[in-house]
Formats: C-alpha cells, sequence, structure tokens
C-alpha cells in the first residue's frame, strides 16, 4: 500500500512537472507577446478611428447604390442610359469648370494707385503685383467663392496668376490693369473678405492702390476657354 | 523510472491542451522553479536506484525545491541581484552529478549480467 501511494505521488508529481515545462514552452512561444497597456490603448483607438470611417463610408455606399438604382430605373423605362449619363457629364463640367455659370456674386476692381509718391518712395509700392491677385484670390477662395474669373478668364486649379512685366499673364493670356474680379459666392462674406479691416485687400487700400468691391445679384463668370492638356498625368486603377 | 517519465508526458499534454497562460514577466521564476523540479525528479532516480528512496523526502524536497527556488529569483529581482544564477548553478551542477551517478549505475548494473 506504502509503495503505491508512494508511485501515485511520483505520477502526480511528474504531471504537475510535464504541466510546468509544457506552460513554459508555450509562454515561450514567440505567437504570445507581451502587451503593454498603452500598446492595447493605442490599438482601440485605431479600432476607433477606423469605425469612424466605416460609418462616413456607408453613406457613400447609399448614394452609389442610389445612383445604380437610377441607371437600372433609366434602363428599364427608355432602353439606354444615355440620357442619365448626359446629366452626369453636364454636371461634372459644372464642377470642374468647363460650363458658363451664373449666381449672387461680387465684382471687384482692382487697379494701379492714383496718388502721388512721397519723395523717394518706390512706384512698386502702388501698383498691383501677381502677388496681390493671388492673394485676393485665396482670400476669396477662403470666404467660400465657387467660381471665379479675372478679366473673364475662368481660374481653375491649374491657372497661373504670374507677373509679365506691367501686365499679368493669366492661363497663358496677358492681361494689363485694371484686374475684374469676379466671384460666385455669399456676396457678404466674399465683400468682407477684401474690405473687412486686417485682410489683405484692405491692406492694399490704405497703402494706396484702387480697389472696389461691388455686390451683384446675378453674375456671370465663362467657362475655362483654353485647351486643357496632360503630359505627365496618367489615371490610376484601383485605390 | 518508468511512472515519472509517464507522469511527465502526461503533464506536457494535459499542459498543452489547457487553454490558460501566465504573464511572461513571471516567466522566469517558472524555469528556475522547473529546474529545482528537474533536479529532484533526477535526485529520486538515483535515490531510488541506490535503494533508499523515501517518498516523503522526494515530495517535500520537489515542492520545497520549487518554491524556494522560485522565491529567490522573485527576491533576487526585486533586490537587484540575480539570484536565480545560485538556483540554476546549485541545481545544475547536482543535476549532472546526479546523472553522472545515475549512468554509473546502470553501466553497472549492465555490465554484471
Amino acid at each position: 500500500m506504502a509503495k503505491f501511494f508512494s508511485k501515485l505521488n511520483i505520477l502526480l508529481l511528474t504531471i504537475i512537472l510535464g504541466i510546468a515545462i509544457s506552460f513554459q514552452i508555450k509562454n515561450l512561444n514567440p505567437k504570445y507577446k507581451y502587451v503593454p497597456l498603452k500598446v492595447i490603448y493605442d490599438y482601440k483607438k485605431v479600432i476607433q478611428k477606423e469605425k469612424a470611417e466605416i460609418n462616413n463610408l456607408r453613406p457613400l455606399i447609399e448614394s452609389y447604390k442610389e445612383k445604380i438604382q437610377a441607371y437600372e430605373t433609366a434602363k428599364d423605362k427608355d432602353g439606354d442610359i444615355t440620357s442619365l449619363l448626359k446629366n452626369e457629364i453636364s454636371q461634372f463640367k459644372t464642377i470642374s469648370g468647363f460650363t458658363d455659370v451664373q449666381g449672387p456674386g461680387i465684382i471687384l476692381i482692382i487697379d494701379d494707385g492714383s496718388r502721388k509718391l512721397y519723395e523717394g518712395e518706390d512706384p512698386n509700392n502702388i501698383i498691383v503685383h501677381n502677388i496681390d491677385i493671388l492673394n485676393i484670390i485665396n482670400d476669396l477662395k477662403v470666404a467660400g467663392a465657387e467660381a471665379i474669373s479675372i478679366n473673364g478668364q475662368r481660374v481653375l486649379s491649374n491657372s497661373e496668376i504670374d507677373c509679365n512685366g506691367p501686365t499679368i499673364k493669366i492661363n497663358g493670356q496677358l492681361f494689363a490693369q485694371p484686374f475684374i474680379v469676379k466671384a460666385i459666392g455669399e456676396p457678404k462674406h466674399l465683400e468682407a473678405a477684401i474690405k473687412a479691416p486686417g485682410t489683405y485687400g484692405n491692406l492694399l487700400k490704405e497703402v494706396g492702390l484702387f480697389i472696389e468691391v461691388n455686390t451683384s445679384i446675378n453674375i456671370r463668370i465663362p467657362k475655362y476657354s483654353e485647351d486643357l492638356t496632360f503630359d505627365f498625368l496618367q489615371v490610376k486603377e484601383g485605390d | 523510472m518508468i511512472i515519472g517519465i509517464l507522469g511527465i508526458i502526461i503533464g506536457v499534454l494535459i499542459g498543452f491542451y489547457i487553454p490558460v497562460t501566465f504573464p511572461t514577466s513571471y516567466s522566469l521564476y517558472l524555469s528556475v522553479s522547473i529546474l529545482a523540479a528537474i533536479d529532484s525528479v533526477f535526485g529520486a532516480i538515483k535515490a531510488s536506484m541506490e535503494g533508499y528512496f523515501n517518498s516523503t523526502i522526494f515530495v517535500t524536497g520537489f515542492l520545497g525545491n520549487a518554491v524556494i527556488a522560485g522565491l529567490l529569483a522573485y527576491i533576487g529581482d526585486k533586490m537587484g541581484v540575480p539570484l536565480y544564477y545560485a538556483a540554476i548553478f546549485a541545481f545544475g551542477s547536482r543535476l549532472f552529478q546526479n546523472f553522472a551517478i545515475i549512468r554509473r549505475q546502470l553501466i553497472e548494473k549492465f555490465s554484471k549480467k
């Protein structure tokens, strides 16, 4: 009986030893890694961010589904989707600036100053430069301008406003002063972006340039009339 | 001896199948405890071959050595002294001694036949 108990003891203890050894082996397995709380917190944050993004994408899916639905109904009704596509093309043309547009906005006239120079003053101070136009255009964009033209040239994302001696080059065309900037948007905001104290337009006026802002309930802005060619640009497939 | 090996195999299988893990920071203490336990098993094999195996001594030695080795490593960690080296050294050297004795006994046993 005593021998049986001693054997049982040995068996039990060696089983414990085996369990401990296997625990240790499992623990040293590189698959299991020590993860501090901070890392877990970071992962949680990332997950939350991704979830928020997924939630943002859901309405997009809905809108695409609606679009597909519209295509399908158009196909069922008329047999083809040409009219729908044409609508879409005109919409994209409006967005990209290839259609004439109209709406409320402002007309801004910028000209060289007519005041007399102080003795020894640099005449550049009262001359309109391309940087002045650029800054004002940017102010208008900040104020929510939806379409901008300068002397009849539509300003697009690739429109240059370049100094060219006494003239300024816009979309490859040369223009002398005065510069007439038209912008469609909330007229009050656009006016304030030029006139309010501390803005760039106000500064120019203080210096002595001629700046005049008129709001209008209906402004026509012409489409982009130059040709637009891409030599280096390629459409990337997928994401 | 056979019962010991059987026990270890059963233990390893059980350990791999139960889904329990413990923090890696305790890994060192467990490893020292395992070393102590293995030393006890070798000691028991040696004793049984020499014929004076006592199950009480084995059980107390097994548990006591394991606990003390783990505790020593823990205290050493807290004090900044790597005391587990002492445990590894002591148990390791005794383990090899015991193994040498077991080997000698086995060779004598087989050469007598």
